[in-house]
């Protein structure tokens, strides 16, 4: 007994100390005076009620902590933003641009890298950084090196949501996906790629019927992509006559998915958060009877990141925000799902013992068992991906 | 009139300032579409014929019904007390926004929709019918409620054209004579009213054409209509992409002048062939048939949207097949963030004054043959247009500061204000002035003391209609903003990305309320200030 108190006691002092010790380079200490009375404005997808609430709390911290200003700006699209810091740059303003904070991955990211956009590299000298799980694909994004251009925010892992009034047996692998379509005409369906979930739905289908999935890791040439795809296309023109109007239409995003789950209209919705079913039963938007679940073989994930565009006028402002998003005390705070139920980017064994609960709370309509993380692929499969798709299916 | 120079150029000034800017703006946003090879690649779209033909539907069919239904039922049931009724109704359904409106045919149409709901217990529904009532390959659905939505617009313009002293006194006339109202309509109004209804009627189908936020929510989505099409491409990150948005939206606007130029030669043959029958003196003093209630279902529309909407918005759990909610919460109410109800609100103040300040100023001294100038923004498809502002913008270094904004939404209100308020101003007996200029007041004071106080009606209404177009603005007031000015509307179309059918609800709400408030305002105001004279009333 003794020995526990004073093993707690010595595990607590070293806490305290690293707490109070916290060293902090010179370069941050400058970066920290400057980002005091910055404005930054994060434009960050605006479409979803507990995200806006997150960052409305963020901004009060940042602005008492820092003294720093973070406004939201409400995107739709991250593609928008792409395109505002594009044409800003093409228009010559290479200074205070109109953007300072993104989030973002996958292709806006690659898109961004590509044509050198992005400020950096920050991302591995912010303070909170020694926190990050190096074993989550935190320094690659969709298989495109980050380079300190990003700083990782939060994970996400491809989950499918059904009503147990309605579905006892959910598919569990894409060939049981096709069966459940055949016993369910007209009630299965998926967002229209290019839309984000859309076509991470292509994705896991490939994945998973694709003759080599290694070579999705690589860059996308025609020859490749012809022999890895043509299982999809066999697998989709099969799967399309079976789906909602014949899969002539499609819905137009994830939320409307979930609409048409909670109407009946359709027996299966999908998500990247595999808190959002246990959130959206909260919020009246699916019955309490909706529940989560994944692939047995695995399902799709990755993580977001915040970047910093090269024009951005609060350059220390931004990385000021984007290391306390990164702290252990936001990411506890965003991981809970009574507030967001987003995945955290922290090792949650480094983090002190009362921070680790909120990590592990779980609750009905949410995600209960672990599904295998299957990596993305390479960025420049998206663009390739829902080309074809579009071509095929685009219209009737 | 002898105008002099220098008030020539004070009225076109402000003028030049609004619409000037977007005319270099419009060759840097486009001019990607100078390509050959970008018109090939959109030949080669395979979403193209079909995106067209759905455009081309909803477009034309419904500003078609739009225009028969407006037109019809002010033959039914003008001039009478019913008459004056529908303005009252008009105010608040003006006031619904096109977006909004979409939305709640959407709650009411869709295959979970009220309507299903309301015949599922007696069929024995438990899962939603397979129907295809909404976003049909056609576009026959957003027809439906554009024909309906803009059937309002189109009504609210014949009643201003029709309040003006002028016209209703030849109504007066040929009744006392003992002509019928369809022979009135044919033989006195409509050859009046019809090539004043020519621009409304271009705006309508310009907005058809090109209209962005009712097609996401009540349009085919494979392929989405033209302007959808071009939406996406002009957002797309890549750059050619982006070319073949700027080639699309000039197709557009191609699109337009082929069914405008058909317009006017079908305006033309109609001329020629009413030349031949003139009336003849014979009275057919037939009553319109009374059966025909074309307002009940054309307002009940309007109202059951916006119930719809209230009852989202304070609903809790609400699943199919249930006709109501299991409860009502205020819930979604109490979460409200007010600060895009404050910017709404002053960015529509000072956009409508500025307009119709602008607007007076430009009918009175400005020169008379080139409104057709003030009325492009109407004309030229709201996408390549907002695109080439903000470029004019950027170079300006306007972009994100409240200016810009201003300036943004002054471009798309302008052409209303001028709109509402031409007619009444070119009927306005030029005697009256006359007699006051012999009684040596100078033009300005004229018009300070006599002419603009007895239009004070038709100023009123024009400032609402200002306040209302600025409140609806999503794409100018994204672009201009740098994202940075939240609006009731920017709000609203941001969380339809989400998907939040009672946050939706109450955004939605909230823009209706902003500008039913500035139509009751408009009604009010001159009926307060000429109530001791009958004859303003």
């Amino acid at each position: 007994m003794k020995k526990i108190l004073i093993l707690s006691f010595l595990s607590f002092a070293i806490h305290a100390q690293a707490q109070t010790q916290t060293p902090l380079s010179v370069d941050w200490q400058k970066i920290q005076a400057q980002a005091r009375g910055q404005t930054v404005y994060f434009n960050a997808w605006g479409g979803s009620e507990v995200t806006n609430a997150y960052i409305d709390w963020a901004a009060k911290e940042v602005k008492s902590r820092y003294g720093v200003a973070l406004r939201h700006v409400k995107v739709t699209d991250t593609a928008d933003v792409v395109k505002r810091v594009q044409t800003e740059m093409a228009a010559g303003r290479v200074k205070n641009g109109s953007v300072d904070l993104i989030w973002l991955n996958g292709e806006n990211f690659g898109h961004l890298k590509n044509a050198n956009l992005l400020y950096g590299p920050w991302a591995e000298t912010l303070p909170n950084w020694g926190a990050v799980d190096l074993n989550k694909p935190v320094r690659s994004d969709f298989s495109v090196p980050t380079d300190g251009l990003e700083s990782p925010w939060g994970t996400a892992q491809l989950t499918f949501i059904a009503d147990k009034k309605t579905t006892v047996m959910p598919p569990h692998s894409a060939k049981e996906w096709l069966q459940f379509a055949k016993a369910n005409p007209g009630r299965t369906s998926y967002p229209k790629p290019p839309d984000f979930h859309g076509t991470t739905f292509l994705k896991q289908l490939l994945i998973e019927l694709t003759p080599n999935p290694v070579l999705l890791q690589q860059p996308v040439n025609a020859a490749v992509f012809k022999t890895a795809t043509a299982p999809l296309w066999d697998f989709l023109d099969q799967l399309h006559p079976l789906q909602w109007r014949e899969g002539k239409a499609f819905p137009a995003s994830a939320a409307a998915m979930h609409r048409m789950l909670a109407d009946g209209v359709l027996r299966l919705s999908l998500t990247f958060n595999p808190n959002e079913a246990a959130n959206l039963i909260a919020s009246f938007q699916l019955p309490a009877s909706a529940y989560s679940f994944g692939f047995t073989a695995g399902t799709l994930g990755n993580v977001h990141f915040v970047a910093i565009p090269i024009n951005a006028k609060a350059k220390a402002g931004a990385q000021v925000v984007a290391n306390f998003l990164l702290s252990p005390e936001a990411q506890a705070r965003k991981a809970d799902i009574s507030v967001w139920g987003d995945g955290s980017v922290l090792d949650v064994a480094k983090l002190p013992a009362a921070l680790q609960a909120s990590f592990a709370k779980k609750v009905p309509g949410a995600l209960l068992v672990s599904v295998p993380l299957l990596a993305e692929p390479h960025a420049s499969w998206v663009d390739a991906l829902e080309a074809e798709w579009l071509k095929r299916y685009g219209s009737n | 009139m002898t105008d002099n120079p220098r008030t020539l150029w004070l009225a076109i000034l402000p003028v030049l300032l609004i619409i000037a800017p977007v005319l270099p703006g419009l060759y840097w946003a486009l001019s990607p579409a100078w390509e050959a090879q970008v018109w090939q690649q959109l030949w080669l779209d395979p979403q193209l014929p079909q995106a067209l033909e759905s455009t081309l539907i909803s477009s034309l069919l419904g500003s078609f019904l739009a225009a028969l239904s407006a037109a019809t039922l002010a033959m039914l049931i003008y001039p009478s007390a019913l008459w004056i009724r529908l303005q009252r109704h008009l105010a608040l359904l003006l006031s619904v926004p096109h977006a909004a409106f979409a939305v709640g045919m959407f709650f009411l149409l869709s295959p979970s929709g009220w309507l299903a709901r309301a015949i599922a217990p007696v069929l024995g529904w438990v899962s939603p019918p397979t129907w295809i009532s909404v976003q049909d390959p056609f576009g026959l659905s957003l027809a439906l409620a554009l024909a309906i939505k803009e059937s309002w617009f189109l009504l609210w313009v014949l009643m201003a054209l029709l309040g003006e002293q002028a016209v209703s006194r030849q109504m007066l006339v040929a009744r006392s004579l003992g002509y019928g109202r369809l022979q009135i309509w044919r033989a006195v109004l409509w050859p009046q009213l019809l090539p004043r209804l020519a621009w409304p009627m271009a705006a309508v189908l310009a907005y058809g054409l090109s209209v962005v936020d009712m097609s996401l929510v009540l349009g085919p989505g494979t392929p989405p209509t033209l302007a959808v099409l071009v939406w996406q491409w002009l957002i797309d990150a890549n750059p050619d992409k982006q070319a073949l948005g700027a080639a699309a939206s000039l197709l557009l606007l191609v699109l337009l002048l082929a069914v405008g130029g058909f317009a006017r030669l079908a305006w033309l043959v109609y001329r020629r062939q009413k030349k031949q029958h003139l009336p003849t003196g014979k009275r057919q003093p037939r009553a319109a048939p009374a059966w025909l209630k074309l307002h009940i279902p054309l307002l009940g529309i309007g109202y059951l949207v916006v119930a719809l909407l209230l009852l989202w918005s304070l609903a809790g759990p609400w699943f199919f097949p249930d006709f109501w909610p299991q409860s009502l919460t205020l819930r979604s109410w109490q979460g409200l963030n007010w600060q895009p109800f404050w910017t709404t609100l002053w960015l529509a103040t000072a956009s409508s004054v500025l307009c119709v300040a602008t607007t007076l100023v430009w009918l009175e001294w400005g020169p008379k043959r080139f409104n057709g100038i003030i009325y492009l923004p109407l004309i030229v498809p709201v996408l390549p247009l907002v695109a080439g502002q903000y470029a004019a913008l950027l170079r300006l270094r306007l972009d994100g500061q409240a200016l810009g904004v201003l300036w943004s939404h002054l471009l798309m209100v302008l052409p209303y204000t001028l709109l509402t308020l031409v007619g009444a101003y070119r009927a306005f007996d030029a005697r009256l002035m006359t007699c006051a200029r012999a009684l040596g007041h100078s033009r300005l004071s004229a018009c300070l003391q006599l002419k603009w106080p007895l239009l004070q009606r038709p100023i009123a209404a024009c400032l609402a209609i200002g306040f209302a177009i600025s409140v609806a603005q999503y794409l100018p007031t994204l672009f201009a903003g740098g994202g940075r000015f939240a609006t009731v509307t920017t709000e609203a179309v941001a969380l339809s990305a989400g998907g939040n059918r009672r946050v939706l609800a109450v955004q939605a709400l909230l823009q209706v309320v902003l500008p039913l408030a500035a139509f009751a305002l408009a009604a009010l105001w001159p009926r307060f200030n000429s109530r001791n004279r009958l004859g303003l009333r």
